[in-house]
């Protein structure tokens, strides 16, 4: 299979008052042409920063930092080779040494995404129909013209507004883009597209509210969708049915899809390569089978651990302790930034573990992918409490108690 | 088997629109959101009593209502035999003091102005329980008994992360020593590492000290998990309650079974299961359906006795005739569509709506009823439209309600064993509802 994006030490940090916050670290993964990459982690893993990263959507005072994301479009690799021949390997191009215009370019018709909260990613005073005609128009003009999109105006200059402020019923959009519109919203199951279309948004339930955003995101045929959490502020029986529509999506028009959750069955649901991610970097990698069945990663381990089976329900849950580390920089121990909630932490892990090949495409940045855990290497709580730590941290090896990172310093929780 | 320690009858919590002075002046009549709509189980003594739904089935809506915290507009709750509605000046105290609750929202529902001490033992304060030293020292105790430092006591709730706070609003729930804790949403602000915490937590707590919990959720695994009995809602209304084990591995109310059908499992099998999702949106309880709550998304709708279609035909049928009812046709576009704005060619709408809303091919009565309620809304006649079909289509489920009946595994369909008012008003109906005469609505 082909990759359609391979993702380099991508960095992606947040310069804020209370410091550095490193939310994306050294992170690297492939996605294949068509098909799911699943990124999980817990709130404050960086999972979503990573998204964002991808398309180029982090705002201040974020700022990705460093890492290469080649892109693999022989159309634009032909482009950009006479300008910027470094930015060229074969067939791919690597996004991060493309101009921003070139690359804002690539939003809606190469990359598009999905967020979480459809009801907070509408405009209530805008029709549906009108939103998702906008999102058509845009390509459709781009297409017509390319030098349009790449300009900042994307044609809308100083005249037009002015034109638009004396005549107000002018619309931006054409009737071809309304017509897409409707469309879409039938491709993503929608009964009644032309009426709804002229409905607002309060008008629609959330679940028809994810399939009007997903219908948005399709409008520039875009090859990678990237959706956060697409699911999370849905019920599960509307899940179901929006996580079938994206598999469904996903097959026939041949995108890939990089989906991002907490959710360890959505992920096994859907996806075929999977990423754990943990305090801002991929600790684990591989297919979903590498990952489900046969983990390396404690954190992986204990993360699967932690949920509920609905099938065999067990007697008591193993939790991992402890808490997610908040990410500031200057708190960032210079060590696996697992090792304080590790089970099996030895002495190895004092020192920052690189990512083992652990067989082929299955990698984790774990030193157990190497060796098997001894007692004998074992180390100390105190020793990873580190010299921040204001006692509370050594008082429970059995009680789980999350109790001993966040009460270091301020909790971000997100 | 022990005896309840909560007893809830008939219990009732409408809200109403369209009720204010100026409404009622102008003469406009209110209008009832039913939050929870009828709803009688019991919890007995020491069991965990699970209760899952979807967002706004009334769940959150009715821990409220029997904790006494909103005014029921129905119904009755007993708390170790005393009515709790009825409670007033000492027995109220003595009723808050052996009931507490835990919120759903570790971000809100602490005093950020407050510390964890002085969140812990306000209750203790409030019902006057020892002096300001011995609650400060019963604080610090219980700090360490959910898992947090005593020295922590003075901290201030931002100062915690999201599964401590969690902690010490268990903490605070515990701090009177009640005997019931209904426990809203308590691990479904949290990451999956700290809810199995917080979830080994609660199950030590409740059997160190004998605790009674009502479990309030919408994951159905953790309910699973941690529940011996239960209550699965839909709409403001208890639809199956019965046993964990039963209730999962036997599941008897078509909205069960696709509850628990949904639910991705975190497995390498997930991609080759198939899931039989349930369509549609959970209606609006300001508008329930007639007779079963469900029957607008039910796999399994009864038909008619005189009807014998595929049950997936059925089910198109039903979701168009849904559509002709709502009003979601917009008959002018769909003649702006055929491109036949001056409405001649009868024909090429009928046909062009058939091919829309159905993937199956109908039987040839089927096809002719159909087809003549899409003339009469062709003509613009939505409500002959409406009729044709209803004629034809009507199913038990929506003239009769089903209720549930007594038992220790209940569920409330017409498909399972009913009360015996539902049965016999269900031979009623079908008695006066004859076969509609053979032809009478296809001529």
């Amino acid at each position: 299979m082909t990759d359609l994006l391979r993702v380099r030490d991508l960095s992606t940090r947040f310069f804020t008052e209370e410091g550095q916050i490193n939310a994306v670290e050294n992170v690297s993964f492939t996605v294949e042409a068509g098909s799911v990459l699943g990124v999980v982690g817990e709130s404050g893993s960086g999972k979503s920063v990573t998204g964002l990263s991808l398309i180029d959507l982090v705002e201040s005072p974020g700022r990705i930092t460093g890492g290469e994301i080649w892109y693999n479009n022989a159309d634009l690799a032909a482009r950009v080779e006479g300008d910027q021949p470094e930015a060229v390997d074969g067939d791919f191009v690597d996004l991060r040494r493309l101009s921003e215009a070139e690359r804002r370019s690539l939003r809606g018709s190469a990359f598009s995404m999905i967020f979480q909260d459809p009801m907070s990613s509408f405009n209530p005073s805008i029709t549906v129909g009108e939103q998702i005609a906008e999102a058509a128009e845009v390509q459709r003009r781009a297409s017509a013209n390319p030098r349009s999109t790449r300009s900042r105006t994307q044609g809308y200059g100083l005249g037009r507004m002015l034109l638009d402020g004396v005549l107000p019923d002018r619309s931006y959009t054409s009737e071809e883009s309304w017509d897409r519109a409707v469309e879409l919203l039938e491709r993503v199951g929608i009964p009644d597209p032309a009426e709804r279309a002229e409905e607002y948004p309060h008008q629609f339930s959330g679940g028809m509210l994810q399939r009007a955003m997903i219908a948005q995101a399709l409008a520039g045929d875009p090859d990678l969708l990237v959706a956060d959490e697409p699911t999370t502020a849905l019920d599960v029986t509307i899940q179901a049915q929006i996580l079938d529509l994206l598999a469904d999506l996903q097959e026939t028009l041949d995108m890939s899809v990089v989906l991002i959750t907490h959710n360890l069955g959505v992920v096994a649901r859907v996806a075929d390569r999977v990423s754990v991610m943990y305090a801002g970097e991929v600790v684990e990698r591989g297919t979903l089978r590498d990952v489900f069945d046969d983990p390396v990663h404690p954190y992986t381990k204990g993360l699967l651990g932690s949920v509920p089976d609905i099938d065999q329900p067990g007697e008591r849950l193993e939790p991992i302790a402890g808490n997610v580390p908040d990410l500031v920089d200057a708190n960032m121990p210079d060590r696996c930034y697992f090792a304080d909630r590790c089970p099996k932490a030895m002495t190895d892990c004092l020192t920052r573990p690189p990512e083992y090949e652990v067989n082929d495409g299955h990698r984790a940045r774990c030193v157990l992918a190497e060796r098997e855990y001894s007692e004998a290497d074992a180390v100390s709580d105190e020793r990873l409490a580190g010299p921040t730590d204001d006692g509370a941290a050594a008082d429970d090896g059995s009680t789980a108690a999350d109790g001993s990172i966040a009460s270091d310093a301020e909790v971000s929780d997100d | 088997m022990t005896d309840p320690l909560v007893t809830v009858d008939g219990l009732e919590k409408y809200y109403y629109e369209n009720d204010t002075l100026l409404d009622r002046l102008t003469g406009a009549e209110p209008e009832a959101v039913r939050a929870v709509d009828g709803v009688s189980f019991e919890v007995r003594e020491g069991e965990t009593l699970g209760v899952v739904g979807e967002s706004g089935c009334g769940k959150s809506t009715l821990a409220e209502t029997l904790m006494r915290l909103r005014d029921p507009t129905g119904g009755s709750v007993t708390f170790d035999g005393e009515p709790v509605f009825e409670l007033s000046g000492d027995g109220l105290n003595a009723f808050r003091r052996r009931a507490q609750v835990m919120f759903q929202d570790p971000f809100s529902s602490l005093d950020p102005r407050m510390t964890a001490g002085e969140i812990i033992t306000e209750p203790l304060a409030i019902h006057g329980v020892g002096t300001s030293a011995e609650r400060r020292e019963r604080a610090e105790t219980l700090l360490e008994e959910v898992g947090l430092s005593a020295d922590q006591i003075d901290r201030y709730p931002h100062e915690f992360s999201g599964g401590q706070r969690q902690r010490i609003g268990f903490a605070r729930a515990l701090a009177i020593d009640p005997e019931f804790i209904v426990l809203d949403e308590p691990v479904s602000a949290l990451d999956v590492s700290v809810q199995a915490q917080v979830l080994n937590l609660l199950a030590d707590m409740q059997a160190e000290r004998d605790l009674t919990y009502l479990f309030i959720a919408h994951d159905l695994s953790v309910v699973r998990h941690i529940s011996d009995r239960v209550a699965v809602m839909y709409l403001g209304k208890v639809v199956e309650i019965g046993p964990t084990e039963e209730i999962f591995e036997n599941p008897q109310h078509p909205y069960t079974k696709a509850l628990l059908e949904s639910v991705p499992r975190a497995d390498t099998d997930e991609r080759s299961r198939t899931v039989e999702t349930i369509r549609g949106d959970v209606p609006s309880p300001r508008n329930p359906p007639s007779g079963c709550s469900f029957r607008t998304r039910c796999p399994e709708l009864i038909q008619p006795p005189w009807l014998d279609v595929p049950q997936a035909t059925f089910h198109e049928i039903g979701e168009f005739r849904t559509r002709i009812e709502n009003g979601d046709i917009d008959v002018d576009l769909r003649w702006e569509q055929v491109g036949d704005p001056d409405r001649e060619d009868r024909a090429a709408f009928v046909d062009s709506l058939r091919e829309e809303a159905f993937d199956t091919e109908l039987p040839a009565d089927d096809e002719k009823t159909v087809r003549e309620a899409i003339r009469a809304l062709a003509d613009g006649d939505r409500e002959t439209a409406a009729a044709t079909l209803r004629e034809r289509y009507r199913s038990p489920c929506e003239a009769i309600e089903p209720a549930l009946p007594a038992g220790e595994h209940p569920s409330a369909c017409l498909l399972n064993e009913q009360p015996e008012d539902v049965e016999t008003a269900r031979e009623e109906w079908e008695a006066d509802h004859d076969a509609p005469e053979a032809g009478a609505s296809s001529r």
